[in-house]
């Protein structure tokens, strides 16, 4: 045997041997190894575009603890990735999956290459005019140019359309905003916790008149009443919420208690505030009618009436409520 | 010649506008907004210490309700914000069927509850720690205040990202009662720790 045959052999068994020990290290992975491979796939949520593995931040180290002690486990790679992929989205993930949009992804270079190879061989196949140098070249340099443009206006429409796919997709999954358009849909407890979380907010009273006149509506009198007083009581509140704090508190007075008199105290206060104010008027009236003062009452609704101001509608009701007391029928 | 290179020119233009709407379009956004992939799907278990160490909390221990799990802190100034309307709405809420859950996030427990002891807590909240932050990993927390909302079968329905409103929470809670799916609501920003 040759020196230089022995040369060979003795090189061959060498990389024989780094091939079988770089296959083992490839496939037997230490733990270690393990953790760190995962964590330079899994981006830091709170960082831009940095793997875990490389990122200084709390919740990346918490991370790469969490991979360590499922490591330790016994969990599989997949199994991991499937757990942070199940909180986070597949968006944690460094390499994107090959596979649903994202595969455009990967595609891509294998088509750009694929259009090049085209291009150049499109090319060679059509060689210039060897007798006209200057002319051919920027004949073809167009037709080249304008097949990357359409080869990348085609790639730019794909990745629209799979962007519009995927946000389809996420619709379809019934994940939208949630916007509070129409307060009627609200409840009274959500009401009850806005209005405890602004007691100071200068235009509470409102919300809290209209949370009055809710349960007053609903006959839940007893929730009612400390609403309308404290839109009597609020500085913040305008005379007209005033006026209307106690009406309601007159009617739930009158209604929930009997207290007829201290009833009409509280619209003559209203009346102080707003002198002429048609809703208390009627409601002093009809609260006189159902407490069986029924003159007194002709006499509220009749000057009512005679108010030049009154709409039609006042004065529809009005004229009811008048006859029926003229008539001493009982209160509805 | 001169033709050929303005092509090339116009190539080049166009090739830039294209990369700039997808860039613009897809990989310009912030992934802590994007829909969370748990919506729908059975809420991570957990079982935390209270922040006083004394008790321990099973989220299992809460099916039956609806819960609303809240994460925050107090370098978190949105979290201070939002904190009354949390209060109020675990006041109004707490005795009717809706448990609120806050943990504390990436902070140990006393400096949560001394700042609880300054801005107030409700009686009807549980106050947890989370040890290394498995909680928040589990439900995808990318930076706080992010507020869940889990049904009573244990699923979650809603979450509001940033500062929450007792608006918004109480409207989440009644559409939850009515049976409904809230989804993802993007209120406001949210924070990491200052050293992150």
């Amino acid at each position: 045997m040759s020196e230089r045959t022995r040369n060979l052999i003795y090189g061959g068994l060498i990389v024989a041997l780094i091939a079988v020990v770089g296959f083992l290290i490839a496939t037997n992975p230490t733990e270690a190894d393990r953790v760190s491979r995962l964590g330079a796939s899994i981006m830091c949520p709170v960082c831009q575009g940095e793997a875990i593995i490389h990122s200084p931040s709390e919740m990346a180290r918490e991370m790469m603890d969490l991979i360590e002690e499922r490591v330790g486990q016994g969990a599989t790679d997949q199994q991991i990735i499937d757990e942070l992929t199940a909180s986070y989205g597949q968006g944690i993930l460094l390499d994107p999956p090959v596979s649903g949009p994202t595969l455009i992804l990967w595609l891509a270079p294998a088509i750009a290459l694929v259009a090049g190879i085209g291009v150049i061989v499109w090319w060679r196949r059509h060689p210039s005019d060897p007798a006209d140098p200057t002319a051919a070249p920027a004949g073809r340099t167009r037709t080249a140019v304008t097949a990357l443009i359409l080869i990348g206006s085609a790639a730019a429409v794909l990745v629209a359309v799979t962007s519009f796919l995927q946000d389809r997709d996420e619709t379809a999954l019934g994940v939208a905003d949630l916007q509070v358009e129409d307060l009627d849909e609200v409840s009274n407890q959500t009401l009850e916790a806005v209005i405890a979380a602004n007691l100071d907010h200068p235009q509470i009273s409102g919300m809290r008149l209209a949370l009055a006149d809710r349960y007053r509506e609903e006959g839940d009198y007893r929730s009612a009443f400390p609403h309308y007083f404290a839109v009597v009581e609020s500085e913040t509140s305008d005379a007209g919420q005033r006026v209307a704090a106690l009406a309601g508190l007159a009617w739930i007075t009158w209604d929930g208690n009997g207290e007829a008199d201290t009833a009409l105290g509280l619209l003559d206060r209203a009346l102080e505030i707003q002198p002429g104010s048609v809703p208390v008027r009627f409601l002093e009236g009809r609260i006189l009618h159902c407490s069986g003062q029924s003159d007194r009452s002709e006499r509220v609704l009749s000057d009512l009436l005679q108010e030049p101001s009154l709409t039609v509608e006042w004065k529809q009701i009005v004229s009811d409520e008048l006859a029926a007391v003229e008539a001493r029928e009982v209160c509805a | 010649m001169k033709s050929g290179m303005r092509w090339v020119g116009y190539g080049l233009a166009l090739a830039a506008v294209v990369l700039s709407v997808i860039l613009a379009t897809r990989f310009g956004r912030d992934p802590g907004l994007v829909e969370s992939p748990l919506i729908g799907q059975p809420a991570p278990e957990f079982t935390l210490p209270s922040l006083d160490g004394e008790e321990t909390v099973s989220l299992t221990d809460l099916r039956g309700d609806v819960v609303v799990v809240n994460f925050f802190a107090s370098w978190c100034l949105e979290c201070r914000l939002e904190h009354p309307d949390l209060v109020a709405s675990s006041d109004t809420f707490g005795p009717t069927g809706v448990t609120f859950v806050q943990i504390g996030y990436q902070e140990r427990p006393q400096d949560s509850s001394a700042w609880l002891d300054d801005v107030g807590r409700s009686d009807h909240t549980l106050y947890l720690h989370d040890p290394g932050s498995r909680t928040a990993i589990a439900y995808g927390v990318f930076g706080i205040p992010e507020t869940f909302f889990i049904d009573p079968d244990g699923t979650v329905v809603g979450k509001i990202i940033g500062e929450a409103d007792a608006l918004t929470i109480g409207a989440t809670i009644d559409a939850i009662k009515r049976g409904e799916r809230p989804g993802q609501s993007v209120t406001g920003n949210t924070q990491q720790r200052p050293d992150s």
